[in-house]
């Protein structure tokens, strides 16, 4: 402790600007992997919780996926001597002016024998349940959303419905608290019936929630209710809807994590670098401290709690940095994941689990002192008698280099087994790493070879300045190698995200111009994934006598859990699907498969749903149906982004059968060849837009709205190019902050001799672009192999979307004069620094 | 087995009896009638509520075990047309269907919404519907000087677990009755104001006692009549939502 | 050729040191000129301030016609470049470049000819009897070839004034009297001004002029004898 104090700290304090920069890789390692986990603990926690207070007393739900069930499931559930008390549910998240509000649709009449509705004052109109249930209007508002929306007893609130906007009266306004404290507070509660009506439910119900008779367990009343029921429905504790909403976020989870890692390794390399020059400019310091009697033990472990230090330091402000990103990701999350719910979570409080805190602190100190085992082994071994001699010692040696080589050699030759037997998945990702590995270890040997092969060129373009500075490359592989390896990691990371992000992209487009072709959509919603509202089947009668309308297809998209997975049932009328854009499937005959799935003999899947359920085709798919389990091959594979989960199209009238509903989610229309599609979408307005909650969206809006989604999904993905091209300039600050240190005397005597200023600016500058573009050609070329796996991965666990391998010639075109930009523009603090200190001391320094 | 049925809201006979069952059943007896038509004002005082008048017609067919009733509420505006059809089953739980004119649907009350109280008044769903003896054990506690004292135990689900009657010997009317569930006493019903209607002894009053919440109502009836000549049609899903 | 005129130099610190104190001193053109004194006693400081690598606390420095105080860093730089050459203890060549290289680091920086330098370049280590050690890193020679590269180094554009630091310092004797030898030949062949700052007696009893240091003045200022001279 002494020693860190009398020998560290004054060293320290000298480069703190250094240490700073060196802390960054692992506040950014550490920050985004606590602010990924902690804004999706968040967004589950805040899930968990409405599901809890909204679950009041409720012991089991059953469900049967998005579409529901008609209300007679719910006297079958009454019905059973096992069940205390049932009361149906309906959940609808709708817009106001301040926001989402989730409406919960109850039975006023027997919903307080599970949930708790405390209300404010002692109004007899709540107190009087008929009065509620004879005004349809009537609405439960909490305390919060009144005091937001500045809303009393009788208050007028508007809401957008099925029958067009509508004006509600707020009947009850519950104390905060409890169910009042659900959704953040944004909750509404009106009849159960009046939600049926005002969101085109039909006579269906969300699910049933409800409460087992004394002496039930929760095992047996389940079993008890499955078998009343039958397969096509859900019975499952409310706590297991999030069982769910984890998994959806698993991929997620998967992508932050490799992120952080990413981040953490480039931080690494940052640490390593700082400390191996910490090692070579403390060799006369360390010399000494032996020359007094310092043990080899106490030298290494003086370095150790230096990155100790460096660690604790790094990684607390990495949490705090995680912290203040998870505020802002949270939302994000949760908007996401609300998508694939329909309801879900209010962005509120952080939830901070002190076991991820401390997990991530520990990961960054055990990160820091991983990287100053090496740095700290050299310094143990500094021989006290060189160390005060004059000149210094610090380059490579070819010994070590050769053992890299090795080691590079043996893990790119696991790396190639892995890759045979890369059908297992730990397989897979153990090639990825190992590849990642044997890269890193040969850095330093391609960044020397690399910096022979600059020489010559530098020198071209400028005699002194540019050989000094390929010299300054090949002299100082410590400082260079480091850095090289924080860049190509980093490089290699937005080379293959970039690579998925455009190829997903091509194939998106593509997707969208052969399937998504029709000339207009009729939705419920602004957007096409807005499921709340459903349209009734009359209105597409009425839609094809608009003249102008060639062509009608229903589309009825639900969500129902199939292989354990919440995943996007497509009802459409096949044969004209065939007809308009006959899509050609992955796997499957194109003659017959359509004809099949038309005839209510099988499906055809996506092929995200192919790769991440596991199925294939001539597989039979059960997906449960009130009615029954449905039990139908699948007749093909067709590639279609519908879901991030999956899809599973099949016919119309196989749906309305199974599931005894004819509503529809959108109206896909064609025109006529020569109609005008503005005035069309206006009669359609005209005639259906005053009665109907209807919107009428052109081929290219939905177009626009689905690249916007995907610019979405790809936005965190920049965000992590960012921070990754962020740390890895901060790596080139970093040695060439060092290496203008190293080179102080020879700078100088290039001064004495008749340097001008601009000409050791110069060798500076010529020094970053050249680690800038080593870099670069070492970071292009692991990101061809990375993409590699970036592809396998999305395809694995992520979007399960086979993309085909296309090296992002624009976006490594790109990205080369940007790199050489930052690398410049880091050069030009280290370049001043250079030509301002004082000659004198630079040319005695030693 | 006997098929009689005992009205908690609507009753009055009188016979001699020795067991406590008899004498159940001879209040039913004197009961009796083919048809009923009131209008009745429920007035809701106590347990924090505003005091609250609801109006309501209310019209019965058939006698105990097949009886069917159909009951509209006129005053106040806000609920004016929600209608409540009660078809009674001498061997299990009547079916109650509300009619709720500002959705425009009927809505089935399930059997274990019917201990929930029937629209902020002090009865509960359960209270309204008419159950058979034989669902019940009977047993006589006392002579209280021309009142008789009886327990009843429900053999099915009820929300009571037992209940003291009052059973006035000079004409066979309940006068009062008191039901306990787990917890204690839970309702207390007093029976007021007899009248003889068509040789039926009625009590034109009758207040109910929700004992834990504190609050009672009082049901007046007005236009009181027995066997009156009513339709069976009326009394169906259709008539309810027809709103006649 | 040089002069100085009232030349202080104090560095500032904790406590302020006085390196040189109102110092005057002219030194004639084609001079060769030692300069002695005790360790700390101010000799390198001035050498530095001659040679523009430091500006004077107060005072003016002229060479060759320029008065250094007027210019500026860059302008120090030119100076330094066209009428300076260097000659240090430790070389101070850099171990990266051949000597070729190292000698031709002034030339380029002067933005000379590729084929004009290297011509020069192979001209100065013929002068200097190195031209077999043309594409030799430093580290491969020896102390004595080292300076010898450093001297041709610095007579690389044959600048008016040469300056010295303890050139023989590093040196055993008998290297330290052949790199003396070198540096009177070509003291009499480019006739240049040479400053050379020393602690060696017998190196500064060669120059025709040595100037004692001690404390941050000048405290003799003797011509040396032919006899003397030639002793060496």
């Amino acid at each position: 402790m002494m020693l860190l104090r009398l020998i560290s700290w004054p060293y320290a304090r000298k480069h703190l600007l250094r240490w700073l920069l060196t802390l960054t890789g692992i506040v950014l390692g550490v920050g985004v992997f606590v602010g990924m986990h902690t804004a999706n603990q968040s967004v589950l926690a805040a899930f968990h919780e409405t599901i809890d207070r909204i679950a009041g007393t409720t012991q089991l739900q059953v469900t049967a996926g998005e579409p529901g069930f008609d209300e007679v499931v719910l006297e079958k559930v009454q019905a059973l001597a096992e069940v205390r008390a049932a009361a149906p549910v309906i959940e609808a998240t709708v817009g106001t002016d301040t926001g989402n509000v989730l409406i919960l649709g109850v039975d006023m009449l027997g919903d307080r024998s599970l949930r708790t509705y405390d209300f404010e004052g002692t109004d007899a109109a709540i107190d009087d349940p008929l009065v509620f249930l004879a005004q349809a209007d009537s609405l439960i508002v909490t305390r919060t959303f009144a005091d937001k929306n500045g809303l009393k007893l009788n208050s007028r609130v508007p809401m957008k419905t099925m029958q067009g906007d509508l004006v509600f009266t707020v009947r009850g306004i519950m104390k905060p608290g409890g169910l009042a404290s659900a959704f953040g507070g944004d909750l509404a509660v009106m009849d159960i019936y009046a939600a049926q009506k005002f969101f085109g439910r039909g006579r269906k119900f969300d699910r049933v929630d409800l409460a087992l008779a004394d002496g039930v367990t929760l095992e047996q009343g389940a079993a008890k209710l499955r078998t009343a029921l039958g397969p096509g429905f859900e019975v499952e504790p409310p706590s297991s809807r999030g069982d769910q909403f984890e998994q959806t976020s698993r991929a997620y989870t998967l992508g932050s994590n490799i992120t952080s890692v990413f981040a953490l390794f480039i931080g690494m390399f940052i640490i390593y670098n700082t400390f191996a020059i910490a090692v070579t400019q403390r060799r006369a310091e360390i010399g000494i401290l032996r020359a007094l009697g310092a043990t080899r033990a106490q030298i290494r472990t003086l370095f150790l709690a230096e990155s100790a230090v460096a660690g604790i330091a790094g990684s607390s402000l990495g949490v705090l940095f995680g912290i203040a990103l998870a505020r802002g990701m949270s939302g994000y999350i949760g908007g996401m994941l609300s998508e694939v719910y329909g309801v879900a979570q209010h962005s509120g409080e952080l939830e901070l689990d002190p076991w991820l805190l401390g997990g991530a602190l520990a990961m960054g100190v055990v990160t820091s002192l991983f990287a100053a085992v090496i740095p700290a082994r050299a310094a143990a071994s500094v021989d006290p008698v060189k160390a005060l001699q004059k000149g210094r010692n610090q380059a490579l040696t070819e010994r070590e280099n050769r053992v890299r080589r090795w080691w590079a050699l043996v893990c790119a030759t696991a790396a190639g087994v892995a890759l045979l037997l890369s059908n297992n998945s730990v397989m897979f990702y153990a090639g990825f790493v190992l590849s990642v590995i044997a890269s890193v270890l040969l850095a330093p040997t391609l960044t020397l070879w690399l910096s022979h092969a600059l020489r010559p060129v530098l020198s071209a373009l400028r005699p002194v300045e540019g050989t000094l500075a390929a010299d300054s490359l090949i002299q100082g592989p410590r400082r260079t190698s480091g850095t090289v390896a924080a860049l190509m990691l980093s490089l290699a990371l937005v080379v293959s995200l970039g690579g998925l992000s455009r190829s997903s992209f091509a194939s998106l487009s593509e997707w969208m111009t052969t399937a998504l072709n029709p000339d207009l959509f009729v939705t419920t919603g602004e957007t096409l994934t807005s499921r709340t509202f459903v349209f009734p089947a009359l209105l597409g009668e009425g839609l094809r006598k608009i003249p102008g309308v060639a062509e009608l297809q229903m589309v009825r998209s639900v969500r129902v859990t199939v292989r354990n997975a919440p995943v996007m049932i497509l009802a459409i009328d096949v044969e004209s699907l065939e007809k308009r854009t006959g899509m050609r499937p992955l796997e499957g005959d194109v003659r017959t498969m359509y004809k099949q799935v038309a005839r209510g003999e099988g499906v055809l899947i996506s092929e995200n749903f192919a790769h991440l359920r596991g199925a294939k085709l001539g597989e039979v798919l059960e997906i449960p149906a009130p009615t029954g389990m449905l039990r139908l091959p699948v007749a093909g594979i067709v590639r279609d982004y519908s879901d991030q989960q999956g899809s599973v199209l099949m016919s119309r009238e196989r749906f309305i059968q199974a599931w005894n509903d004819d509503s529809v989610n959108i109206f896909r229309i064609y025109l006529q060849p020569g109609a005008d599609e503005a005035a069309v979408r206006q009669r359609i307005l005209d005639a259906y837009g005053k009665t109907q909650r209807l919107f009428v969206l052109t081929n290219s809006e939905v177009r626009q709205y689905v690249t916007r989604l995907t610019d979405q999904w790809f936005g965190l993905t920049y965000i992590q190019i960012a921070v990754a091209v962020l740390v890895a300039m901060l790596g080139i600050v970093n040695a060439l902050t060092v290496s203008i240190t190293d080179r102080r005397r020879e700078l100088g005597v290039l001064q004495a001799v008749g340097g001008l200023r601009q000409q050791i600016r110069h060798t500076v500058w010529m020094e970053a672009v050249a680690i800038g573009f080593i870099g670069i050609v070492l970071g292009l070329a692991l990101g061809a192999v990375e993409l590699y796996y970036a592809l396998g991965i999305a395809r694995r666990d992520m979007i399960g979307i086979d993309i085909g391998y296309s090296y992002p010639v624009g976006v490594a075109a790109a990205l080369a004069p940007v790199i050489l930009i930052a690398a410049f523009l880091a050069a030009i603090g280290p370049a001043e620094s250079a030509v301002r200190g004082s000659l004198v001391e630079a040319l005695e320094y030693e | 087995m006997s098929r009689k049925l005992i009205p908690w809201l609507l009753l009055a006979a009188p016979l001699v009896a020795q067991d406590a069952r008899q004498i159940i059943e001879e209040v039913q007896r004197r009961q009796r009638s083919e048809s009923q038509h009131y209008e009745g004002t429920l007035e809701v005082t106590g347990g924090g509520n505003r005091i609250a008048t609801k109006r309501w017609t209310f019209d019965r067919i058939g006698s105990f075990g097949s009886s069917k009733s159909i009951l509209r509420f006129t005053v106040p505006a806000e609920v004016k047309g929600v209608g409540l059809l009660i078809v009674n089953h001498p061997e299990r739980a009547s079916d109650q269907w509300m009619w709720r004119p500002a959705i425009g649907r009927e809505q089935r009350i399930a059997l274990q919404d019917r201990s929930t109280r029937f629209f902020g008044t002090d009865f509960s769903f359960e209270d309204l519907e008419e159950r058979d003896v034989a669902q019940f054990d009977f047993k006589l506690l006392g002579d209280e000087g021309g009142v008789w004292k009886v327990e009843s135990t429900p053999r099915k689900s009820s929300q009571y677990t037992r209940s003291f009657l009052w059973v006035k010997k000079e004409n066979y009317t309940i006068v009062k009755v008191e039901s306990y569930n787990k917890k204690g006493l839970l309702r207390a019903i007093d029976y007021r104001d007899f009248e003889q209607v068509k040789g039926i002894w009625t009590a034109r009053t009758t207040e109910i006692q929700d004992v834990p919440r504190n609050s009672r109502t009082t049901l007046k009836y007005d236009k009181l009549e027995y066997n009156i000549p009513l339709k069976d049609a009326d009394f169906t899903l259709d008539a309810l939502r027809r709103g006649t | 050729m040089i002069h100085l005129r009232g030349v202080s130099k104090r560095f500032e610190g904790k406590s302020k040191v006085t390196a040189l104190e109102r110092l005057d001193l002219d030194i004639a053109r084609g001079e060769m000129v030692s300069i002695v004194g005790p360790s700390g006693s101010g000799k390198s400081t001035l050498l530095n301030l001659i040679g523009g690598l430091d500006r004077p606390t107060e005072g003016e420095i002229e060479l060759d016609g320029e008065a250094l105080s007027k210019l500026n860093d860059d302008g120090l730089t030119r100076v330094r470049r066209d009428k300076i050459g260097f000659i240090f203890q430790f070389f101070n060549l850099l171990p990266t470049l051949t000597c070729v290289e190292n000698v031709s680091l002034p030339l380029h920086l002067r933005g000379w000819a590729r084929k004009k330098v290297d011509e020069r370049a192979r001209e100065l280590l013929g002068m200097v009897q190195l031209s077999h050690r043309l594409d030799h890193l430093p580290d491969e020679l020896s102390g004595g070839e080292r300076q010898r590269v450093a001297i041709a180094r610095a007579l690389s554009v044959y600048p008016p004034v040469l300056l010295a630091d303890e050139p023989t310092g590093n040196l055993d004797t008998a290297t330290g009297d052949e790199i003396l030898k070198l540096v009177h030949d070509l003291h009499e062949r480019l006739g240049s001004t040479i400053l050379m700052v020393t602690h060696d007696a017998s190196v500064a009893e060669s120059c025709e002029r040595t100037i004692r240091i001690r404390d941050g003045r000048i405290v003799a200022d003797v011509r040396n004898t032919r006899k003397e001279r030639v002793r060496s």
